[in-house]
């Protein structure tokens, strides 16, 4: 029964996609973005089976393989069509297709004025079903192929509007960086298969535990390049280029793909091969470092800049370095629990920045809003809601998910103190900038669009790029001409308050010592972990809540000093400061560093190539040589081919002759 | 004098095993007898409906027949009933089915006359089952000249077409030739072996007949250039890409899938149980022609304008992957075999039904240029397509990818590793001509754009090559066959496992292989 | 008789019609050369049916020589076709489908 919900949870998106994109011509009205929804609710009502299904049975047995068929099982790659349900999968099926689900409600109204109104569902569904491809695969090839499937859904949704030029650029970049990590999946998967001969999750993890002693040096490879694809997924630092700019896909596509679910998927990877991590601590040390470091680089990046969506992918990116943290640590359940929290609040911050967005006419600059709290009372209290579930204030979910990782790491000890006492440090600056994006668009003197609002009318200006400021043609594929706002969308406001009800309340399933529902859920998982158990006391956990309850009280308390009680101070700030403010503003210049140590050498290199290379040996070897030799063959397989009956029978002929000659000589 | 003969004591015959052969000479001679009536009804509805009966009821007593790992001679060993003849009939009874429906409004159904055109199909068909079920030579024989004569004049058929002629002709002359070359060197065996059953060469290759018998040896390289023609192995392929674009496009797609099979079937019993003792003097020499193949094929099928023509240089190089699968004379060699014509021929009456589809309509007949701007104007046509196309080129998650990596695993398994690198690097090759098409298709320019004026459309259709009949769905059937063989290629490329199955239970027919 | 001389008159025969089919360009003519390498195909059949003393050749050879008949009734037709077009008897006019 377990392994039949979990098919079914994979079977509503595909049968969604397919639906959706055979009848795109046909569905009339909101009927696609409607179909698409079913079909992921569908997928979450699934899940929810699992989920029950899977509490009915022994703690030990909690762990379903199921196949449904098997591919050639030659060349001693055994790899079947499995899924692996167990207490991990099914959470992350029920976070992805609970939220996902919300998020196409909200579409349904959201992207109501689209001229591709059908193909993005056709897309979103399509993600869907491979995101869920990826956590429920019970196999290393099932999970690469989820993998790629969701960068595949992640491009297409990025460049959705495809005549805008930034999308498509950003698009590209993404598509590239992520590659980079497909292909450090991939060598990791190949490196795990042969040594351990197995490509199930089961085989690899029981095969590694004899192939390798702790720290051997492959392990420790693999797990590497398990954290470049991870890293490249879920934009940690150095691969995170690329998630600030896939911002320029629709708002909906940044809550469900850029925030809630894709790119926990590194995340997700570490937790499901933590037997290896654990067999190679460098690796997951070195993880945690690097994510440590993105954590507080990306809370910096986010107080500069003012592009409302890209702030919020940039506290993305932070956040998911907590996961990170939390799973690189060993303390699965922690980063696991930070991962639900978040996407619940950060898909609510996305649609309420999706609602300001088209209250201020497709204006994306925070220095241009003001005033918003009047004009849109709902927006504003749900976005209140997320942001203070961001800045880890109490009660809401965010502080106690956050917390639960910043006291892991203290309880872990020696080095690792250094990691809880940057987790404190940045989420300081996570409540500044978080507030400082309230306090701008919602507070102070209501703008021009907010007082048409009002007034009861939206504003409605001609379509820019919110990045270069190019007008665009909305009858091609750009947003639509009509702008949606939650105030006046029914759907959106139902998507949005639920939300805001599990940002609220999502942490009570984390309380210490009242509830550790999530934990011992988790537990056959990680029953294998040396970790299992590990955990700071209660105190322990007490008292860093509550340092965490001050460190968020006093962020937002300084964002309200600069930005409401003092408003020039941040402008004197940044006069003060030039050079600072510009190297947060330039994103630690990260961009130009990679255009001058990547870009620009590989274009150097390029140009080379094509002077020297290209006409040299490529043209004149290979060019000239294979595809020379093709053309040659081509042309003689065309003039032997001349259509003389009797020249056939001739080449005929002397092929039997050869033959024959070649048999005959073997006789003697 | 007499007496004595009187006293041969009748074979005995086991008709249930026979029955899927009754069935079709039965069909074929009804068919041929409903011709005489005149009518509309008869010659429109009537025939075509009596031959997929014929087809369909063939098809159904093969499998009545089918159990597994039973093989036994029949009427005093002139045919095995076995999975490889079993398996191999469904790919021919399916073929003729799809001919049949692609027939249907056929220039050449009018020019030939409906009767006449199926009966041949019918005879043809019995032929090739015939040539499957072979098990001794004079069979092998009769087996390949019953499915090459009606094949002949099928492709003559459209008598007032000059293309249709000289398709027939050349098909003819190159055939005798090959015919004859197969039947001088089957003499050789039988002078060699003293025996015209399989069985009994095997046995005799093992024990009273030397491996470096002369006689034995040129018999096999007449034999195998006989069969070679047939298969359209290099350099035994040249009337291969003529006849293909001469004959009626239907007969071409029967001829590509069905004959081929045929063709390897008895590749597959010549060579894989007859002669197995003698591998060692034959797989060198196959695996030479293979790869001799391979490189003319994908050369060939690089700069061709006609589909047609395409089809057939693909095809020729289709038959060099397929041989590997006959060099290694192994278990796995014969299930990868058996596997990708049962693939191959979803794959190819795909194109093939897209090819007829457009050619009726087009202005350009089968040239690439009436494929162009086809995913916009007919994405059921489209779709096929570029289906078939990938799975051609071996494209994963479609069938064509598991056949041909399971073709590849055999040859590397039967210690013939060099000739897999040559398919890969085949295959690679063939990214050009098969990718072209799909380009074509989905990229060609369709809409002309306008220059933007209030209240008039901005897009407009190219006049010429577009009218109702471009429709994908004005000739159903065709249509119909196109998706359900795209629709197959991809199902068996997600989930093989019933094909797996079924060459699982062929492997265990030659009972001379090891596993 | 020693067999071997069947068998060289029937390899001789075989390879003057294959010549045949080559440099002739009569189309009839080309019929008959192909009948020439079949029937070559039926004397080695019946001599070494006669060598081996079982009639396994001999039914063969009858076999054959069925199929022979039908290919000519073809051949015959396809060049009927020929005349209906006007086109020339010559093998050779018959290349236009080529490259």
């Amino acid at each position: 029964m377990t392994s039949t919900w979990g098919w079914l949870i994979l079977l509503f998106p595909l049968v969604g996609t397919v639906v959706i994109s055979l009848g795109y011509k046909v569905l009339p009205g909101r009927l696609a973005g409607w179909l698409g929804s079913a079909a992921i609710l569908g997928a979450f009502v699934c899940a929810i089976g699992a989920l029950l299904s899977i509490q009915d049975r022994t703690p030990e047995d909690r762990q379903v393989v199921s196949t449904l068929w098997t591919y050639a099982s030659t060349a001693k790659v055994d790899v079947g069509m499995t899924i692996l349900v167990d207490p991990l999968s099914v959470l992350m099926a029920l976070v992805v297709s609970g939220v996902s689900f919300l998020i196409h409600v909200y579409s349904v109204s959201y992207m109501g004025g689209d001229r591709g109104y059908a193909r993005y569902f056709a897309y979103l569904n399509f993600f869907v079903f491979s995101m869920l491809l990826l956590v429920m695969g019970g196999n290393l090839v099932l999970l690469i192929v989820g993998w790629a499937f969701v960068g595949a859904a992640s491009y297409l949704l990025i460049s959705f509007w495809y005549r805008r030029g930034t999308a498509t650029y950003a698009g590209l970049k993404a598509f590239v960086i992520n590659v980079v990590g497909d292909i450090g999946l991939v060598v990791a998967a190949f490196l795990l298969w042969s040594k351990t001969g197995a490509l199930d999750w089961t085989g690899v993890f029981r095969g590694s535990h004899e192939a390798f002693h702790t720290n051997d040096g492959v392990i420790v490879a693999a797990c590497l390049l398990l954290t470049v694809g991870a890293f490249a997924k879920s934009a940690q630092v150095p691969l995170h280029t690329w998630l600030p700019d896939a911002m320029e896909g629709p708002t909906p596509v940044s809550a469900l793909i850029h925030a809630a679910t894709m790119v926990t998927a590194g995340v997700y990877l570490i937790a499901r091969t933590h037997p290896l991590y654990e067999l190679a601590p460098t690796a997951a040390d070195i993880t945690a470092v690097l994510a440590t470091f993105t954590f507080v680089y990306a809370a910096t990046c986010a107080m500069a800049i003012t592009d409302l969506k890209r702030i919020i992918a940039y506290s993305t990116i932070s956040q998911i370095g907590y996961m990170v943290v939390g799973v690189a640590l060993f303390g699965y359940a922690n980063g696991l629990f930070h991962l639900m929290t978040h996407a619940f609040f950060k898909a609510l911050l996305f649609m309420g920045a999706g609602s300001i967005i088209a209250a201020m006419a497709g204006e994306q600059n925070i220095d241009r809003m003001g005033g918003l709290r009047r004009a849109m009372p709902f927006t504003y209290v749900t976005f209140m809601v997320g942001s203070l579930a961001l800045a880890g204030f109490p009660p809401f979910s965010g502080w106690l998910s956050k917390d639960s990782i910043v006291a892991f790491a203290f309880d872990r000890g020696g080095w690792y103190v250094a990691i809880g006492v940057a987790g404190y440090v940045a989420a300081l600056l996570t409540a500044f900038y978080t507030f400082r994006v309230v306090f701008r668009v919602f507070s102070g003197e209501p703008v021009e669009e907010a007082r048409l609002l009002e007034r009861g009318e939206l504003a409605h200006a001609a379509h820019r790029n919110p990045l270069t400021g190019e007008e665009e043609d909305t009858d091609v594929g750009f947003p639509g001409p009509e702008h949606h706002i939650a105030e006046r969308e029914l759907p959106m406001k139902f998507a949005m308050s639920l939300l805001a009800v599990l940002a609220f309340a999502g942490g009570t399933i984390g309380i210490p010592d009242v509830s550790d529902v999530l934990e011992r859920f988790l537990e056959p998982t990680f029953a294998d972990s040396a970790f299992q158990g590990v955990a700071p006391s209660d105190t322990a956990e007490w008292i860093g809540l509550a340092v965490g309850a001050a460190t968020a009280a006093a962020g937002i308390g300084a964002a309200w000093l600069v930005y409401l009680r003092r408003p020039g101070l941040s402008l004197e700030l940044a006069r003060r400061f030039p050079r600072t403010h510009r190297f947060l503003e330039r994103r630690w210049y990260f961009d130009e560093l990679y255009d001058l140590t990547v870009v620009r050498p590989l274009q150097a290199l390029a140009a080379f190539s094509r002077r020297a290379i290209e006409r040299g040996i490529v043209q004149g070897l290979l060019v000239g040589g294979a595809g020379g030799l093709v053309r040659g063959g081509m042309t003689i397989a065309r003039t032997i081919q001349n259509g003389y009956l009797r020249a056939y029978a001739l080449l005929l002929l002397t092929g039997l002759a050869g033959l024959g000659l070649y048999f005959l000589l073997q006789s003697s | 004098m007499i007496l004595p003969l009187a006293d041969v004591p009748a074979p005995h015959i086991d008709y249930k095993g026979l029955s899927p052969l009754i069935a079709l000479v039965g069909g074929t001679v009804l068919v041929l007898m409903a011709a005489l009536l005149r009518g509309r009804f008869v010659q429109r509805s009537l025939l075509p409906l009596l031959t997929l009966g014929t087809l369909g009821a063939a098809m159904g007593l093969s499998i009545w027949v089918w159990s597994p790992g039973d093989h036994r001679p029949i009427v005093e060993s002139a045919l095995e009933v076995d999975a490889l003849a079993l398996s191999l009939s469904l790919v021919f009874y399916v073929a003729g089915i799809a001919t049949v429906l692609l027939a249907h409004r056929s220039a050449a159904l009018s020019d030939a006359g409906a009767g006449e055109y199926y009966t041949l199909l019918l005879s043809s068909v019995t032929g090739m089952v015939l040539l499957a079920e072979a098990a001794n030579l004079i069979t092998l024989f009769v087996g390949i000249e019953l499915l090459s004569i009606p094949l002949y004049v099928l492709c003559a058929s459209q008598v007032r077409r000059r293309a249709s002629l000289e398709a027939g002709l050349k098909y003819l002359v190159i055939g005798s030739v090959g015919s004859a070359t197969l039947l001088y060197g089957l003499a050789l065996i039988y002078g060699a072996a003293g025996t015209t059953s399989f069985a009994g060469i095997d046995r005799a290759l093992g024990d009273t007949v030397s491996l470096s018998d002369p006689l034995l040896l040129t018999g096999i390289a007449l034999a195998c250039a006989g069969l070679a023609f047939k298969a359209s192995v290099a350099p035994f392929h040249q009337w291969t890409p003529d006849v293909y674009q001469g004959a009626p496009t239907p007969v071409t797609a029967f001829m590509a899938v069905a004959t081929k099979a045929a063709a390897f079937a008895i590749f597959l019993r010549l060579f894989d149980s007859a002669l197995l003792s003698a591998q060692f003097q034959w797989a060198p020499a196959l695996a030479a022609l293979a790869t001799i193949t391979i490189v003319v094929g994908n050369v060939g099928a690089i700069a061709q304008d006609s589909l047609k023509r395409m089809l057939a240089w693909s095809g020729v190089a289709q038959a060099g992957y397929i041989l590997a699968g006959v060099v290694v004379g192994t278990q796995k060699g014969l299930e990868a075999t058996v596997f990708y014509l049962l693939v191959y021929l979803l794959m190819n009456v795909a194109a093939f039904a897209v090819v007829i589809a457009r050619e009726r309509v087009s202005e350009w007949g089968d040239g690439m240029r009436a494929l162009e701007g086809l995913g916009r104007a007919a994405p059921w046509l489209a779709w096929p397509m570029t289906i078939a196309m990938l799975a051609l080129a071996g494209f994963p998650a479609t069938a064509g990818f598991i056949g041909k990596f399971y073709l590849i695993d055999a040859a590397v398994d039967g210690d013939y590793a060099w000739l897999g690198v040559v398919i890969v690097a085949g295959s690679m090759i063939s990214l050009v001509y098969y990718l072209r098409v799909v380009a074509v298709m989905w990229m060609g320019p369709m809409e002309v754009r306008l220059p933007s004026l209030p209240g008039r459309p901005r897009t407009a259709k190219p006049v010429g090559g577009w009218s109702p009949e471009a429709d994908a769905w004005a000739q159903p059937e065709v249509t119909l066959v196109a998706v359900a063989c795209a629709a197959a290629t991809m199902f068996f490329g997600i989930w093989p496992n019933p094909l797996f199955d079924l060459v699982a239970d062929v492997g265990t027919s030659l009972a001379s292989l090891v596993g | 008789m020693n067999v071997v001389w069947f068998l060289c008159l029937s390899a001789v025969l075989f390879c003057i019609g294959g010549a045949g089919v080559l440099i002739r360009r009569n189309p009839l003519v080309v019929l008959l050369c192909l009948e020439l390498m079949l029937n070559a195909g039926n004397l080695a059949l019946v001599a070494f049916s006669r060598m081996h003393g079982n009639g396994d050749g001999q039914i063969f050879a009858l076999v054959v020589m069925v199929v022979a008949a039908c290919e000519v009734v073809v051949g015959l037709g396809v060049i009927v076709g020929m005349y209906r077009n006007r086109i020339a008897e010559d093998v050779d006019a018959m290349s236009e489908l080529r490259g």
